[in-house]
């Protein structure tokens, strides 16, 4: 790696067991450091890391354009609670908005006479009615006087919050009375944080609004302070440029903003990883992808279409994971834009056991790194996925990460614990126990697809992460998908994710009219919010350093429903001004999205709901080099051979063990066969084939038919 | 389809592992399609659906969770009598069939059921149903809630099993049967075309698992899987301890027979190895007005309750009705005799599950609950200054019931509902209907005083801006939900409405069409949950917690608990507390 000229891009990924850091030079050029994550300052793990890349790499850090940072910080404050006291601020007769929710169960809940409903993340006592009201169209119901504003403003300041979310009814209509309560108390409270829901996301239905603006301020005095320590600590090792941050729909945002508007990385590091899974699907031909990503205690799976994550805005911090829909009452929820993951709890780490009934059972309990599985002689009794893989073969004994020895004695004692009442043998049990967790993955994978009205076998399976490529082959089987890529740097795609991602901001604006309605308005709301877009994403700026590539993106689209229903479909606009010509396009496509959505037409007429704007602005990044592909036997990386038991075989048989470090493009395997990378291992079954393509990345296929 | 084309057996643990996650996924998804697709706010927020799979004589294979458990024993009961009527061996693939008939294991008119057989080798092997409260059905009220009915005629058209698709296509002589009974027809036909939808989406994700595991298999399946609820259900039962438990739940009225009493009693008997009866004997003669519950809306009720006390997480099928031994008499408000109305059948039904909680909440002791509120109903229409109708179904939930150790939670679909029944937020109802919300809140003091308190009722006040009509259908409000072991009964709520001269109106519990002139306001309290354990053995800190988060008044820490609150301090007064407490025990003795 050259030491003069080129820039340099760190991707730094915070994870619960390791910090990826990927250092990328605009030659191409790609370094790793890999660091434990330090839970008391994830910085201490970070600057670890990137003085590990740095140093490894022998890159001066002033040569450092560009970090992008992949972070949890947000989810777990709102997790943990860990954030200070912060206000709500609201509309007269609604203090309780957030108490009240949607007063909802969760169904798993439903038989349990004990169960705790989710506590409001604002004290009751904290909570604070100004006299003002706006009615659905804006009109001012109850004026805002100079009278009311002073009282609500005195009450909070006399309270001291840490952090002040101010949610009004219909402001997302009339930000009117939001915006002076606002701006009054940052005049009066010029250190706290204060946050305005008009400002966050100015969407209809004031509890999830109300919410998403209590989890800015909530997160909002962490993360500033956070940023401003990452910053500092990044100066000192000589790195000067500004800190940017994965937000929770694959974009990539200022430093400054994430602390503004910090609710918008909830998903950061999810984001990261589908996002990554996009782009090695679209370097290898692929741009309809399923994202498969398994770790240590869940696995996630998201898809890309079109080359673009999908998104939900029905996204629930802390939520449990389900088959679709709305999950009300399972966690914090917003009304941001996220990346559509579904997380099940199946890792390595999840425990096999067996119910009241006889049956076998994965998860979702975990071992997690401590005492972690029972092959790791750490203490752990309890089998867990990966003593079965372990006791199947597809783990090398001598050698994990770490120099950890794994020992086949103790995994086969944990899974005589689910063999013996099950009356199978310990090989038998640890098949069963691969095979279902497969099947709670699946399912995984049916939420984010045939659930969505999507047919999988027409995508291709990107799996990624420590346990991801182990399980992707066998999961595309069950779906009839014909071809699995697993990424060049599998387990640290996240972070290649970020430092391989353009800025970008998604804006959203409520504006409730029958179509074909007035189009000059439809048209002025949707140049405001691309304006804004673009401002955000410092128009006019040069991007310190040069690091612009030039161009901004701007999509449009809106969502709309059939009037009298309350679920809305969101269509794409096409690029320019709207003008009257597009209506009838819009409704088309509404109907064909309903028709899609829910296999028959509705007659009702198509009413306008919420303006979207998305802008991208292109920036520097990791671009990867292709090398030159000589097809040839990979059999020359082969490192030894080991027996290994797959699913649909009676017996285990002897598979050629290769060493991916010294694979390179063009080599080519029948399977069945094992790949072992410096931090995953990657299965071919039999019946698949296994090739490496010109970016270094692996692509599985199936080579004979699918059995009957 | 073949059915025994494939190896893979169900004594394997990992194949019944994978079908039965494919067929929990194929239910749930049909729910959601039918649920977003349908026209009703009731259904799209309420989630009063469901989607199952049967096996070809009727029994549950799977059942979607994310819908209302008022339905678990809808579709089981309601497919004998398709059945009967229309022998399996009569059907052709392509066949949809609809029914709604509540003496016939329906609920009543407005919920309709849709069955699809699913076809291998020429014969049917299973059945994919779907069940949404649709629109309209016509009957002597708008949208189905007939608060004065009393004969199910009343209630709406009565379907009995009729072929609503032949070869995929709509049966028209049918469909326009249904559309001319409507008052909303385009709503209605929508509606069960997206029930149709539903059992498509089962249809073919079952057609996918066939074609790889053999219909055969998934046949075996469902046998196993029932065996294993079965075998699950009586280990749990088995460690409740034996004993016969008496439990009676008093519905507060009918809305017809002011005088009447309805009393819903159970004895629950189990017998220690995993078997339980219970017999409603002494349950009040049926009703002449609409709280009567068909048989099948008793039995979800039963297995609901009973289901409290055993694993949560056991599947939901056939297996789970099998350790039960109902004993229904006839003519009684758990299973009237036609053609009594049934629209308001959830009092019964919730009655029952009441009955159930307390009998096994003095068998299970750590384990007890106070009652709960139910959910309260109401309907405002009015015409909009265009001259359209504009009409919208509204809920809201109450307290749940203490339980031992912990305070009921507030303003929560009751146990028995809770799911996925949320409520419609404001702003977008806002938009859409001539009327302003002016506040909603916690209604403080309205949990029922106890050791453990019962949870909050909520009070909120909507403003009409054009003239109205509100129709309500209240239940446990003239009889609020009782406490047990000394805890007092939550709150009643009230309806009221607001007049522009000032004056305030009490709005009976259940009442039809009062009119309401623009910019007057109604007014709804719903009810709190019964406490559990005597209020005086409370500990004070909590009352004062209850203070400091408004849920109780520093009056009613002093009437409800004996707790004296020091406002100033924001803190109890510990010697007045034990000076009001003695007094009080004194008087007791």
């Amino acid at each position: 790696m050259s030491e003069t000229g080129g820039r340099y891009y760190l991707g730094v990924d915070v994870g619960g067991t390791f910090t990826d850091v990927v250092l990328a030079g605009s030659d191409g050029s790609v370094r790793i450091g890999k660091v434990l994550t330090t839970p008391g300052d994830p910085r201490d793990g970070i600057v670890a890391g990137i003085r590990a890349a740095l140093d490894g790499a022998g890159v001066e850090t002033s040569a450092v354009s560009r970090v992008v940072h992949g972070t949890t910080l947000a989810t777990n404050v709102v997790i943990e609670r860990s954030g200070g006291p912060v206000a709500l601020v609201t509309t007269e007769g609604f203090a309780d908005v957030l108490r009240l929710g949607r007063e909802a169960r969760v169904e798993e809940d439903r038989y349990d006479l004990f169960f705790d409903p989710v506590p409001p993340p604002v004290d009751p006592r904290l909570t604070f009615e100004a006299r003002e009201r706006m009615d659905a169209h804006g009109k001012p119901l109850v004026a805002l006087t100079a009278g009311a504003l002073d009282d609500v403003v005195a009450r909070v300041v006399a309270a001291a919050p840490s952090g002040i979310a101010v949610c009004f009814l219909h402001a997302y209509v009339n930000p009117e009375h939001e915006r002076a309560v606002t701006a009054a108390l940052r005049d009066a409270l010029p250190e706290t944080f204060v946050v305005a829901s008009h400002e966050i996301w100015p969407e209809i239905r004031e509890y999830e609004r109300a919410m998403t603006t209590v989890v800015c301020a909530v997160v909002g005095p962490v993360m500033a302070g956070y940023l401003d320590g990452l910053q500092a600590r990044l100066g000192e090792l000589g790195i000067t440029c500004p800190v940017e941050i994965m937000e929770s729909s694959g974009g990539v945002m200022s430093a400054a903003r994430a602390a503004r508007q910090p609710v918008l990385t909830v998903e950061s590091g999810g984001a990261a990883g589908v996002t990554a899974a996009g782009i090695v699907g679209h370097t290898a031909g692929f741009d309809d992808v399923i994202s498969f990503d398994m770790g240590g205690t869940t696995a996630k799976a998201g898809i890309v279409r079109h080359g673009r994550p999908a998104i939900t805005h029905d996204f629930q911090v802390g939520g449990k994971g389900s088959f679709g829909g709305t999950r009300a009452g399972t966690g914090v929820p917003l009304k941001i834009p996220v990346v559509d993951l579904a997380e099940v709890g199946a890792g390595g780490g999840s425990i096999a056991w067996v119910d009241a009934g006889g049956a076998l059972r994965v998860g979702p309990r975990s071992a997690g790194a401590d005492p972690g599985p029972a092959c790791y002689a750490r203490g752990g009794t309890e089998p867990t996925v990966t003593d079965a893989n372990f006791l199947l073969g597809f783990l090398d004994p001598a050698g994990l990460a770490g120099g950890v020895t794994l020992s086949r004695d103790l995994a086969a004692e944990a899974m005589t614990r689910v063999a013996e009442p099950l009356g199978l043998t310990v090989l038998e049990a640890a098949r069963a126990v691969h095979e279902i967790v497969n099947a709670t993955m699946a399912a995984a994978i049916r939420v984010v697809t045939v659930q969505r009205g999507i047919d999988p076998r027409e995508f291709t399976l990107v799996g990624f992460g420590g346990a991801g490529p182990m399980h992707a082959a066998r999961l595309a089987e069950t779906f009839g998908i014909p071809a699995v890529v697993v990424p060049w740097a599998a387990g640290v795609a996240s972070a290649v994710g970020l430092v391989s991602s353009d800025l970008a901001v998604d804006l959203v604006q409520t504006h409730v009219t029958d179509l074909p309605g007035d189009v000059e308005s439809l048209e002025a709301v949707f140049a405001a919010l691309e304006h804004r877009g673009r401002g955000e994403l410092g128009a006019g700026d040069d991007r310190a350093g040069g690091a612009d590539a030039g161009g901004f993106v701007v999509t449009r689209s809106a969502d709309l429903r059939a009037r009298g229903q309350a679920h809305q479909l969101t269509v794409e606009l096409p690029p320019g001004p709207f003008d009257a010509a597009d209506v009838p396009m819009l409704t088309a496509r509404f109907h064909e999205a309903y028709r899609d959505a829910y296999g028959i037409d509705t007659g009702a007429p198509a009413q306008f709901v919420n303006a979207r704007v998305r802008v991208v602005r292109r920036v520097d990044k990791l671009t990867r080099q292709a090398e030159p592909v000589t097809p040839h036997d990979a059999s020359v990386a082969r490192a030894g051979e080991r027996a290994v038991l797959f699913p649909d075989l009676p017996d285990p048989v002897e598979t050629p063990v290769l060493d991916w470090t010294r694979l390179e493009p063009g080599a080519e395997l029948a399977g069945p066969a094992v790949v072992e990378g410096p931090d995953t291992t990657v299965v071919v079954p039999p019946g698949w084939g296994v090739a490496v393509d010109r970016w270094g990345n692996l692509l599985l296929r199936r080579e004979i038919a699918q059995k009957p | 389809m073949p059915t025994d084309a494939v190896t893979p057996t169900i004594d394997d643990p990992i194949t019944s592992e994978i079908i039965r996650n494919g067929l929990m996924v194929a239910v749930e998804e049909a729910s959601i399609a039918v649920v977003r697709s349908s026209h009703s706010s009731f259904i799209q927020e309420g989630a009063d659906a469901c989607a199952a799979l049967l096996d070809a004589d009727g029994g549950l294979v799977a059942q979607s969770t994310t819908t209302s458990l008022m339905h678990s024993a809808s579709l089981r009961c309601s497919l004998p009598a398709l059945l009967a009527d229309v022998p399996a061996a009569s059907m052709a693939p392509g066949d949809v069939f609809a029914q709604n008939d509540p003496y016939r294991g329906g609920i009543h008119a407005n919920d309709i059921v849709v069955f699809r057989p699913i076809f291998a080798e020429g014969r049917v092997v299973f059945f994919a149903g779907t069940l949404i409260h649709v629109a309209d059905v016509g009957g002597i009220s708008v949208a189905g809630l007939a608060a004065l009915a009393t004969d199910t005629f009343a209630e709406g058209l009565l379907l009995p099993p009729v072929r609503l698709y032949a070869a995929d296509e709509p049966v028209a002589d049918v469909i326009r049967i249904i559309e001319r009974n409507s008052r909303a027809p385009d709503k209605v036909i929508g509606d069960v075309k997206a029930l149709v939808a539903g059992t498509s989406v089962i249809a073919r994700r079952v057609g996918e698992l066939a074609d790889r595991y053999g219909a055969g298999t998934l046949v075996r399946f469902a046998r196993h899987a029932m065996d294993h609820a079965e075998r699950q259900m009586r280990a749990g039962l088995a460690r409740i301890p034996p004993g016969t438990y008496e439990g009676a739940f008093e519905i507060d009225g009918d809305g017809v027979d002011a005088d009447r009493e309805f009393t819903v009693r159970v004895a629950v008997t189990l017998d220690g190895s995993g078997g339980v009866e219970l017999d409603f004997a002494g349950t009040s003669p049926q009703a002449r007005g609409m709280i009567n519950s068909s048989y099948s809306q008793t039995l979800s009720g039963v297995l609901y309750a009973v289901r409290c006390f055993v694993d949560p997480t056991i599947a939901m099928n056939e297996g789970c009705f099998r350790p039960l031994t109902t004993r229904l008499p006839p003519g009684t408000l758990v299973n009237p005799a036609p053609p009594a109305a049934c629209g308001g059948r959830l009092m019964t039904v919730a009655a029952a599950v009441e009955a159930i909680l307390g009998a096994l909440s003095a068998a299970r002791p750590d384990h007890a609950v106070g009652a709960s509120s139910l959910i309260h109903v109401w309907t405002l229409t009015g015409v909009d200054p265009s001259g359209q109708r504009w009409l919208n179904l509204f809920y809201e939930f109450g307290g749940l019931g203490a339980r031992t150790g912990k305070d009921g939670p507030d303003a929560t679909g009751a146990f028995f509902l809770g799911g996925r029944s949320v409520i419609p937020q404001l702003e977008p109802l806002e938009a859409q209907y001539p009327f302003v919300v002016r506040s909603t809140r916690l209604w403080p003091d309205s949990g029922g005083p106890g050791e453990a308190r019962g949870g909050l009722g909520v009070e909120t006040v909507i403003e009409l801006l054009t003239d109205a009509e509100v129709t309500v259908r209240g239940a446990r409000m003239d009889i609020p939900p009782p406490g047990r072991g000394g805890g007092h009964p939550g709150a009643a709520g009230t309806w009221s409405v607001e007049r522009l001269d000032g004056a305030s109106e009490v709005v009976p519990a259940k009442a039809t069409n009062i009119p309401l002139a623009a910019g007057e306001r109604f007014v709804l309290r719903t009810s709190g949950g019964g406490g559990l354990g005597p209020p005086e053995r409370r500990d004070p800190r909590l009352v004062l917690d209850d203070v400091r988060s408004g849920k109780v008044t520093v009056a009613g820490a002093a009437r409800d608990y004996g707790v004296v609150i020091d406002v100033e301090r924001d803190a109890v007064d510990a010697g007045a507390t034990a000076a009001l407490r003695a007094e009080r025990s004194g008087r007791h003795e």
